[in-house]
């Protein structure tokens, strides 16, 4: 029984270690060398998925921290990251507030407000108040892919839900 | 309609607001606290950036460490092909050394010959870059945003921002911000990236200007110039970071540059200890 809850435990805590190990780890979905202008902002992916659908295994506290290891790593101006994720978690805090049965097309739909909103905030702080200039291309392509691949993580992070966590919706 | 408003406004407040039964801080809270970090970070307050130093000498040792499987595999990958080349392999490196042994010969006569045509030109006062410091990059994270690496060398070993960055002697990038373990290097490549350069038997003076691509690009030529491919193009070191004379990579016919070295290939680099002439960024 005791095994079982560890076990548990740690399936629980799976979504969040992945976010806090695409923050500090090397590993990037950024697969300039197959294929250019592919970039993908995974941990956003992560962070909306998991508040929707179980927003006790992703606290607002942990994805703070994520963004500003984020910060460190990537080099950008301190919390500029953890500010985006929070903007992403508050999007989707408000959509579980409001909808009693979500879909995957409402959830891609309501993702697509999160992530423009996130972004928007993330380069607009970043060219107002900082040095760093960003191509307003990658961020295009960023945002594009990532927003196109969200049904594809969506199906990845369900089947993990579903196998490990429970079936249930918050 | 005022209920819809009403509506609207609890589910907003909610979500701002609302701790859930495991969550610490609220996202408000959080949101401020982070806009307080940032504006302390970007306007360079004396403690935030004693503190940040810090954080990232700490944190970039912790992403060296957390990384290490995603070098491992691609290392025993490597290991294994290599062991059934060995044979080839060493024949290959005789066939080096002894091209390198005929190189060397020419050598010393190209660098008599070069103090001496210096002595000529009455340039003898090029900063010397015998000064070097072999550094390890620590992490090479392929943002598509910013091009950087991180080395495990910092301030304690007598870097400062804006030393140039080689290696194998081409020109790789300049660091950009040091700790006291730990510098980050802007790499050619990066769309903040900026250097002049000289190319071509009319000495062409150009900016070689990162996009945040593979191949950086020369802008700034003289009006109509026609590029040709395979020139190779150096550091022109008017702006005081970088020696005269540094190669960089060869040009392409639509004005983009080859660098000599692949920024996403990088294990070890050496940093100049050069004294910039002018404060950069």
């Amino acid at each position: 029984m005791a095994k079982g809850n560890i076990l548990n435990k740690i399936f629980a805590s799976g979504p969040l270690i992945l976010l806090y190990y695409l923050s500090i780890s090397e590993i990037d979905a950024n697969l300039e060398k197959l294929f250019e202008v592919f970039s993908l902002n995974l941990q956003i992916i992560i962070i909306y998925f998991w508040i929707i659908k179980r927003p006790n295994l992703m606290g607002a506290g942990h994805v703070f921290v994520a963004g500003f290891i984020n910060d460190v790593v990537m080099g950008f101006p301190l919390g500029i990251s953890s500010l985006s994720y929070l903007i992403v978690c508050f999007v989707g805090n408000y959509v579980r507030n409001k909808s009693v049965n979500t879909t995957i097309a409402s959830d891609w739909l309501t993702f697509l407000i999160a992530l423009l909103f996130a972004n928007l905030l993330f380069f607009s702080l970043l060219n107002n108040f900082s040095d760093v200039a960003i191509s307003y291309e990658k961020i295009g392509y960023n945002t594009f892919f990532t927003l196109f691949l969200f049904p594809v993580f969506w199906f990845l992070f369900n089947l993990y839900q579903m196998s490990f966590i429970g079936s249930q919706d918050a | 309609m005022s209920v819809s408003r009403d509506d609207f406004s609890i589910a907003f407040r909610s979500a701002l607001l609302q701790r859930g039964a495991t969550q610490k801080f609220s996202i408000f809270s959080l949101i401020i606290v982070a806009l307080v970090v940032f504006f302390l970070d970007v306007y360079g307050f004396t403690v935030v950036k004693t503190a940040r130093s810090f954080i990232n000498d700490v944190v970039y040792r912790v992403t060296y460490l957390a990384s290490f499987p995603t070098r491992l595999f691609p290392g025993i990958n490597q290991g294994i092909a290599s062991h059934f080349n060995l044979k080839k392999e060493n024949e290959e490196l005789r066939e080096v050394i002894e091209r390198y042994k005929s190189l060397d010969l020419n050598l010393e006569y190209i660098s008599n010959e070069n103090k001496n045509l210096k002595k000529v030109l009455d340039t003898e006062n090029v900063q010397s870059v015998s000064n070097v410091v072999l550094a390890k990059v620590l992490v090479d994270r392929n943002s598509p945003f910013l091009k950087s690496i991180i080395i495990n060398k910092g301030s304690k070993e007598g870097i400062i921002k804006g030393m140039p960055v080689t290696q194998n002697k081409y020109l790789v990038g300049r660091i950009v911000e040091t700790n006291y373990l730990s510098s980050r290097v802007l790499l050619l490549n990066d769309l903040n990236s900026r250097i002049p350069v000289t190319f071509d038997e009319k000495s062409t003076q150009a900016i070689l200007t990162g996009g945040g691509t593979r191949k950086p690009t020369l802008l700034y030529l003289p009006e109509d110039y026609q590029f040709t491919e395979d020139i190779t193009v150096f550091a022109s070191g008017k702006d005081g970071i970088f020696n005269a004379g540094t190669p960089i990579g060869k040009t392409k016919e639509n004005g983009e540059v080859e660098l000599f070295v692949d920024p996403n290939q990088l294990s070890f680099v050496t940093v100049n200890l050069i004294k910039p002439s002018k404060e950069v960024f």
